[in-house]
Formats: structure tokens, sequence, C-alpha cells
């Protein structure tokens, strides 16, 4: 079964927790307990979103072992000290299984991966690496630079936007592949970012996508947002709009152009397999169209044939490898030479990408 | 439309919710009582509101029982923190806890719907005017938080009742004295101050994000507080205020649009900043800010 704790539930937890752990110490786990999985998320899990597809990717897991595993969701734990210390508490509880779904997670699971040998950790987003510690990561970039290329075959202005939460590398990347895909089918493109600085604020999510629609831009991207607001916001404007994780378009029926789909469940699977069986190695676990963890979901049917078949023909490139988007030459926003003619970034350059394709219109936060 | 049409035309809307809760808690406040609770008050109002325009129950049935919950909600932190006396920081942040909890367990089924909003009503001729005409195209809810900011200063300007109030938290002892009951205007100022927090609450979740999330409110609540501080207790400052950090919320987003070469984490601090100082600046004046000052805040009525 699937404890659904919010913080504050799990606040009355921690006093009696806390007695029990000052008076038995760690409790032994005996063989026949079951694993006990905790997912900690930032946000709350909802029928849509990032914490929604983390959720949704244990369920095949919890499928396959049945009560050998005892799955825990704590949602919207704020990164932080408070992260921290329920992390500390869920692994002091035996829970021998963590996941990490934040990318501000990351020292604080960390150290807990490197106190505790037997425990196996996930992160979301991050690069650390340690024996039992893996970062993970969607190739979300190898879906946005398609959906660019819907984009711009469909904007009038030849303006797009992006309501984005935070300038991190994986956020970067979304937006650098999404113009570069945009730029094939019209070189003039113009993409404009708007940083709201937060991974959850509906209302300041709204404001930003229709700060960009003033702008004249007519296809956006909703970049992390965990909730439809902007998804909503562009179907009452009528401006197209796709966002990453979960489909949203029961909230925007007319103007959604489609969704970068993550499906967790293969890496958990795989994840779980190798814990249980003792061979878990920490590695870096970027994954994408070809591990069946990315997929473009619901495209909008409004996208010209022609560019359709130009999609599907890239798309499948990338699905067999032959094919990525941040193949040279790529200029940086800033003019210098960002990917040489005939190579390709390595996957270790792309994951800490700190600069904007020539295109972005909106100069990165430093 | 460009940016500073963008921000004109947004301003109001994105005041309203830090208006209606500062109001509410400025009655409370001049009335002599902290109530700290405000944030869990408007994710409590915001929760309800939700759910009927949700089951189609109406925004009007909506924003009434979101006012009457978060009024009764707060009828609690009265008992407790007037009738029994308790500690009125303590007691306020423990009913904002309770709100936001509450909240989220009844909204928990809801996480990440969507509802309609309202419609926005244009002003004629004054909405037509080039630039600014997008201030006058707003919802309805807007034009009535502007009425009932009108009404609270009118009421503390020119009213016996503006006066008992003020009287009560300068001086409880002398207005209980000449016959007032302190507590029952006390009791009267909280439910108040409850209730503009659950319009304020269901303004953000049925009107300007038409959306439910566990968390939407997002600090709201303790901006609507600092706002009344910052406009030293007057009803006139308060909605400058209000306005202000909208707006420069607003700008920031859309100078980022616009694609201005200024850190994105500088804009987003901005409207702190912005309203700390013109305010601050404005209440600089020491004699003044005595003056309109609430004496007895916080303090326990005691005959």
């Amino acid at each position: 079964m699937l404890n659904n704790l919010t913080r504050r539930t799990l606040m009355k937890g921690v006093a009696a927790a806390g007695l029990t752990g000052v008076l038995g110490g760690r409790v032994a786990m005996a063989a026949d307990e079951p694993l006990g999985i905790t997912l900690v998320i930032p946000s709350p899990v909802g029928d849509v979103g990032w914490g929604h597809a983390l959720a949704a990717g244990l369920e095949p897991v919890k499928a396959a072992y049945g009560d050998k595993v005892r799955v825990t969701v704590i949602e919207n734990i704020p990164e932080g000290p408070d992260a921290d210390r329920i992390m500390n508490k869920t692994v002091s509880d035996g829970n021998n299984f963590l996941i990490a779904g934040s990318f501000g997670y990351q020292n604080g699971a960390l150290q807990i991966a490197r106190r505790n040998p037997a425990v196996t950790v996930l992160h979301a987003s991050g690069f650390q690496v340690a024996p039992n510690f893996s970062p993970f990561a969607a190739k979300y970039f190898q879906g946005t630079y398609l959906l660019g290329m819907a984009a711009a075959a469909l904007s009038k202005t030849g303006k797009l936007g992006s309501v984005s939460a935070f300038a991190i590398p994986e956020l970067i990347t979304s937006i650098n592949a999404f113009t570069l895909g945009a730029q094939v089918v019209n070189p003039d493109v113009e993409v404009s970012v708007v940083w709201v600085n937060s991974w959850f604020d509906p209302a300041k999510e709204q404001e930003a996508a229709k700060a960009l629609m003033a702008q004249k831009c007519d296809v956006i991207f909703s970049n992390a947002q965990d909730t439809p607001s902007v998804i909503s916001a562009c179907e009452e404007a009528g401006v197209y709009a796709f966002n990453l994780n979960s489909s949203m378009k029961k909230y925007a029926p007319k103007t959604y152009l489609g969704c970068v789909a993550t499906d967790w469940s293969p890496f958990f699977k795989a994840s779980v397999d190798a814990h249980v069986a003792g061979t878990f190695k920490g590695a870096n676990a970027f994954l994408g169209v070809s591990d069946a963890v990315v997929e473009v979901v619901d495209w909008n049917p409004d996208i010209p044939a022609d560019v359709m078949t130009r999609i599907k023909a890239i798309e499948a490139k990338i699905a067999d490898g032959s094919f990525s988007p941040f193949t040279g030459p790529i200029t940086k926003a800033d003019g210098s030479e960002g990917v040489a003619t005939g190579t390709t970034l390595p996957d270790g350059e792309i994951v800490a990408m700190d600069w904007h394709v020539k295109g972005v219109a909106t100069p990165l936060p430093k | 439309m460009n940016a500073i049409e963008f921000i004109l035309a947004g301003m109001l809307a994105a005041a309203t919710p830090f208006l209606l809760a500062a109001l509410g808690e400025l009655v409370v406040e001049r009335a002599g009582v902290l109530n700290l609770g405000v944030e869990g008050l408007m994710a409590f109002g915001a929760m309800l509101a939700f759910i009927i325009v949700y089951h189609d129950g109406g925004h009007l049935l909506a924003f009434v029982a979101a006012g009457l919950g978060s009024a009764v909600l707060s009828l609690v932190f009265a008992v407790v923190a007037l009738g029994f006396r308790a500690n009125q920081v303590a007691t306020g942040l423990a009913i904002g806890i309770l709100g936001q909890g509450l909240s989220a367990l009844f909204g928990k089924s809801y996480e990440s719907l969507t509802v309609k909003g309202l419609p926005r009503l244009a002003l004629p001729w004054l909405s037509e005017i080039p630039v600014v005409g997008g201030l006058f195209i707003q919802d309805v809810v807007v034009w009535l938080s502007l009425a009932a900011t009108l009404a609270i200063w009118a009421t503390f300007a020119n009213t016996k009742l503006g006066l008992v109030v003020r009287a009560i938290g300068e001086n409880p002892k002398a207005a209980h004295a000449i016959g007032y009951s302190v507590v029952t205007v006390r009791f009267a100022a909280v439910a108040f101050g409850g209730m503009m927090a659950g319009l304020a609450g269901a303004y953000a979740a049925v009107v300007y994000t038409p959306l439910w999330a566990d968390g939407m409110i997002a600090g709201r609540g303790w901006i609507a507080i600092a706002l009344v501080v910052f406009g030293t207790w007057l009803t006139g400052r308060i909605f400058l205020g209000a306005c202000l950090f909208g707006a420069v919320s607003l700008m920031g987003l859309g100078a980022q649009a616009t694609g201005l070469d200024v850190p994105s984490q500088v804009l987003a601090s901005l409207p702190h900043l912005v309203t700390i100082l013109v305010l601050g600046i404005i209440s600089a004046d020491r004699r003044l800010l005595k003056l309109n000052g609430v004496a007895s805040l916080g303090e326990p009525f005691e005959r």
C-alpha cells in the first residue's frame, strides 16, 4: 500500500519515533521484513507532474514484489535542513531504499548514503556518485528538441517562451534543445525564458506565462511545473503549450502541444532488483528515449504533416543513437563556440551545461 | 501589449490576495490583537472555495463559504487567545499551521485540479484609453476589494464603530471603563479578519490561479501581515503597498520575458525590497509611527 504522508502528518510521528530511537537504538531488521522504499519529493503528488511521475514509477516495483516491499511517499518537503532531517528519520526507521526526488536534496542524501552503506540512494537530477548512491536524470532534451520543431512550425510570431523553475543544468539543457529544435524549422526563432525561482508557486507561474504572452510568445514551454498552472493559462489565451513528465492534455484540450513524458519504472525496477540481489553499484543514470524512460506523447493534430514526418524521422534517429540534439556546430548565446562542427557533446558535459545557445533571448542568471 | 501594459493590467489582480488579507489583519491589529495565522486562514478559505466551485456550487457560494469557514477557524484563535488569554503569537502560529494542515487534508483529492475563473469586466470609456486601459478591465472581486478598501478607510476615519475599534486597540482599559466590551469587539475584529483572509484565499484559488494545489498560498499570508506593519496601520498605505508589491513582482517577470540582463534572483527579491524601502521611507517619521501604532497590540486584556 502506498502511504501518502504530508510533512504535517509526518510531524506527529516524529516525536514518537524520536522516543523509540532513544530507547531502542536502531531496531535490527529481520530477514523477512519487507524492503522499505521511501520517496521524498518537494511538491505534492497530484494527478500530473514530476511527483506523480516518480510515484507512478514505483507502481511496477510494487506489482512485482507485492508485500515484499513497503513504499512510503513523503511529499511537500522543501529542500534544506527539513529534508535532511526527514530523510535521516526514514532511514533510521529501517527504510533501506531512498529516492531523493529533488536536486536540492543532494548533500543530505549523499551524507546518508556515506553513513549507511547498507542503504541504497537514488537522487534526482544530481551529479554526485557514490558506491550506494546513483544520481538519475531524464534526457528531457531529446523530447524538447522534437517539440521545439513543432513549436516553430506553429508559431506565427516566431517568438517562443519558457516558464522555468530554477536555472540548473537540467532545465537549461531542455531550453537549449527546445531552441535548437525550433531553429531547424525556423532559423530566426527567438526564445524568451522567465525563471520563477521556485519549484512550486502556481500563481507566479501563471503570471510568468502571461508575461511571456505579453511579449507575443505564442508557444510556451512549461519547464518543470508540477501543476497545470501554465498549461491552463495557455489554453485560456489560445496559446500552444507543452510540459514535461506527465500529460496535461486534459487541462488544454485545444492548445496542448504534447508532453515529454517520463516513465521511471524500468530504472526503479532495475535498481530495486540490484539492491535486493546485493549487486547495486552507484552510477550516473542519464536516461532517454532509447532507455524507454523518455517519450513524447499527445502530439497536437495541428502540427503540419510534413513537419510531423521530419519530427518522426529525427525521433527514430535519437532512439537508435545515431543523432544527438547537441551536435555541432552550436554557437553559445554570447557568440562563442559551444560545440564544434561535427562533434557531439558528451553526456558529462550535457549534465553540467551552464550556457544558453544562440537564439535564447533572456540572459542566463549567474 | 508591451511590458508596461502587462504590469498595469495585472497589477490590481496580483495585489488583491494581499490586499484582502491585509485589510482583515489591519482591523484585527487595530483592535489590539495580533493574529499570525493569516497564511493558514487563507489556505483554508482557498480549499473550501475550490471544492465548492469544483462541484459546480458557483463562485458566489464559494466566496461566502470561504469567508464563513475562515471566520469560524479564526474564532478558535479568538477563544484561545482572547477567551483564555493565551499568548497571541503562539496561538496565531498554531491556528495558521492548523489551517494549512486542514487545507492539505481536505484538499488532497483535489490536488492539481482546475476550475474556471471569473470573467473580467471592462469599465466603459476608461478601458479604451491606450496603455492604461488594461487597469480598468478587472474581475468583479477586484472591484469589490477596491470598494472594501474605501469602506474600511471611511469606517476608521469617520464612524463611531471605527473609533471604538481604535480606542480598544489604543487603551482597552479606558474603553472598558466607558462601557465598551473589549472582548466582544476583539472577537468581532478577529472574525472579520478571518473572513477577509478566507476571501483572499478564495480569490487566489478560484479566480486568480483557478486551481488547487497544497501550498499554493506560498507565503502570501505572511506578506499580508508584513504589509500591515510596513503600512503603519493606515488603510491607504496598505493599499499602496499591496499594489506596489503586485506591480513589482509582475515587473520582475515582465523584465525577464523582454530579455533584460538582470539576474532573475534579484528580480524575484525586488518586490520585497521595493515594498520595504518605499513603505519604510514614507513611514520614516517616528512621531507619526508612534501616533499610528497600536498601543495594546498583542497584549491580553484583563479587567
